[in-house]
């Protein structure tokens, strides 16, 4: 059906313009970061390496172990990642398909976490891994974060979709929860626990405020705090290196985005809130 | 008879299993947000700093001490004004675009929403920095843009008000693209036999959005709106740390921030536990909304 009397050109522009603000600071890192400090210094229009040159991430190798940072980093979200899912799945099968006492009262109490301030579990939190003596380490920043109320609300909306009539066959062929859960909804929500997963993993690559609190030695650091040094609210004379540092700190997330984009879109499109 | 015991035998078996799968949760949830809620309340009224043995006992003297202090009130005005800009920025403006491309756009439609959610999946902190020099007011691109017209960039991170803009933006910039895809779906999911009509009897535009798509994608609305508030809270914490440390002078610090400054800059745990406390019930305010909307009026096709 044609619905052309909606002008449709003028929004076009308005969305090109907005992709173009949104995606202009990403290319302007990566060109910054090839090019040498005083020709990126003087001309900051232009950020097209001229004389490109590796010299900035040389210099960021130099100063910090690298391969120690980015090693943090992959641990804490892999791990993060892992647990979250396990757990979140195991919450969402119980919350889907089995009755019990408060079903509704705790799922409303997990779910209303999400809205809790950072600030109100902040000094608890961090006395207590200071008391497990694990502050500066990357497991004081693992710990807290095994279970995660998003997981579960996502994982809860993909399982909702499967027909009960299904699971309600297995029971009549006792079949075990065990068998459910592992031949039955597990097939059918991998797609959920793939994309929930990488969306985890990027979360966890990224984070910062829980990190900064924990992480004291510049050996310890993820890539986000190593970045932080680089900052300055005048900017500071390291200029292409910074850059050089935010390009390594978001390669992985924009792979994983670029790879699994689709899948990625897909949780917040199908199993966000009807 | 033998039914109804039956059903109840399996019904106690199936409540065990449950409770063991919730578990680990439970354990990590009990852990690390329950009791350090208790003990913040608890910590609110104490006179501390982390390392002295002692706890001294003070009573409503941390909230006395918070709500006298004219920097409170600053923040919390800072807060109100961040969350304002964002829920322009992050909640109306995503709306009205999610409607047009679903109704409006034909083409493209994949690349905009690929390309509009990018900046989602970088972290706040490359954010940061390189907004920092994209809009340094001296030699940033912009700066060097608005010189062409005769325009002075404002030297923001040192203003009041404008540097609160300016974060609110980077801030945008990671959420926008969430925001439109949450909302894009839920208007997606809307019929297409109303719209449709609707479009055949030459409604106009702003009609369909008002009178039809608003009030159907509601949950989901009131769910972005609740979420964008979070953001204006928890989110542009990063900003603020990174870039200006609250500064000038509490101009750019929020409730969050300003706990976390009391807490582990100055050591004044009963401060920062009173003020988490107090952000904490502008939040639970916001909570019974979110139960009174979001969860009654979430239609699950189950």
């Amino acid at each position: 059906m044609k619905t052309s009397r909606f002008k449709s050109i003028p929004w076009h522009i308005v969305f090109m313009v907005t992709i173009v603000i949104l995606i202009f600071p990403i290319i302007f890192a990566i060109g910054m970061s090839f090019k040498p400090l005083e020709d990126a210094y003087n001309n900051t229009i232009n950020f097209l390496p001229i004389h490109p040159t590796l010299e900035n991430y040389l210099t960021f190798f130099d100063s910090m172990d690298v391969l120690k940072i980015t090693s943090n980093t992959f641990i804490i979200a892999s791990v993060v990642t892992f647990f979250k899912v396990i757990t979140s799945f195991l919450a969402a099968y119980a919350f889907v398909f089995l009755e019990f006492k408060g079903k509704n009262t705790l799922y409303f109490l997990l779910i209303s976490m999400i809205f809790i301030p950072f600030s109100i579990t902040m000094i608890p939190n961090y006395l207590v891994i200071s008391d497990l003596g694990l502050s500066d380490s990357i497991w004081g920043v693992i710990l807290p974060q095994l279970a995660d109320a998003v997981g579960i609300f996502l994982l809860r909306q993909s399982m909702k979709t499967i027909p009960t009539s299904l699971i309600e066959v297995a029971r009549l062929d006792n079949l075990g929860h065990a068998r459910i859960m592992k031949d039955i909804v597990l097939p059918l929500v991998k797609p959920a626990i793939t994309s929930t997963g990488i969306w985890f993993f990027i979360l966890s690559w990224n984070e910062y405020v829980w990190p900064v609190l924990i992480l004291k030695t510049v050996d310890n650091y993820t890539l986000p705090l190593a970045l932080q040094m680089y900052i300055s609210s005048e900017g500071g004379t390291n200029f292409t290196v910074a850059m050089a540092v935010a390009v390594i700190t978001m390669i992985i997330p924009l792979t994983l985005y670029l790879m699994f984009q689709k899948y990625i879109i897909g949780t917040f499109t199908s199993s966000g809130i009807k | 008879m033998h039914a109804v015991k039956a059903t109840n035998k399996r019904m106690s078996k199936e409540q065990w299993l449950a409770y063991g799968l919730l578990i680990p949760t439970l354990l990590i949830f009990a852990l690390f947000m329950f009791w350090p809620f208790v003990y913040t309340i608890y910590l609110s009224f104490f006179d501390w700093n982390m390392v002295k043995p002692t706890k001294e006992f003070v009573g409503f003297q941390n909230y006395i001490d918070v709500l006298s202090d004219p920097n409170t009130y600053k923040v919390f005005g800072n807060t109100f004004l961040y969350i304002v800009l964002l829920l322009i920025i992050n909640c109306s403006i995503p709306y009205v675009f999610a409607f047009i491309l679903d109704l409006v756009l034909k083409r493209y439609k994949n690349f905009y929403k690929g390309a509009m959610f990018l900046p989602s999946v970088i972290s706040l902190v490359v954010g940061s920095i390189l907004f920092t020099w994209i809009l340094n007011p001296v030699s940033g691109p912009v700066a060097i843009i608005l010189d062409w017209f005769g325009v002075e960039m404002p030297i923001w991170s040192k203003m009041d008000g404008w540097v609160i803009v300016v974060l609110s933006l980077i801030t945008s910039w990671k959420v926008f693209g969430y925001n439109f895809i949450v909302l894009y779906a839920s208007i997606n999911g809307i019929s297409r036999e109303i719209i449709e009509a609707a479009k055949l009897d030459r409604v106009p535009l702003w009609k369909i959005f008002f009178h039809i798509v608003l009030p159907m994608s509601g949950a989901t609305g009131i769910y972005v709106l609740i979420i964008t508030i979070v953001q204006g809270l928890q989110y542009v914490f990063t900003p603020i740390k990174v870039i200006t440390q609250g500064g000038p002078n509490y101009a750019s610090a929020n409730a969050i921030y300003h706990a976390y400054h009391e807490a582990f800059v100055l050591y004044r745990t009963g401060h920062s536990a009173a003020l988490s406390i107090l952000t904490m019930a502008i939040f639970i305010t916001l909570l019974i909304l979110e139960f009174k909307f979001v969860e009654r009026g979430v239609h699950y096709e189950n």
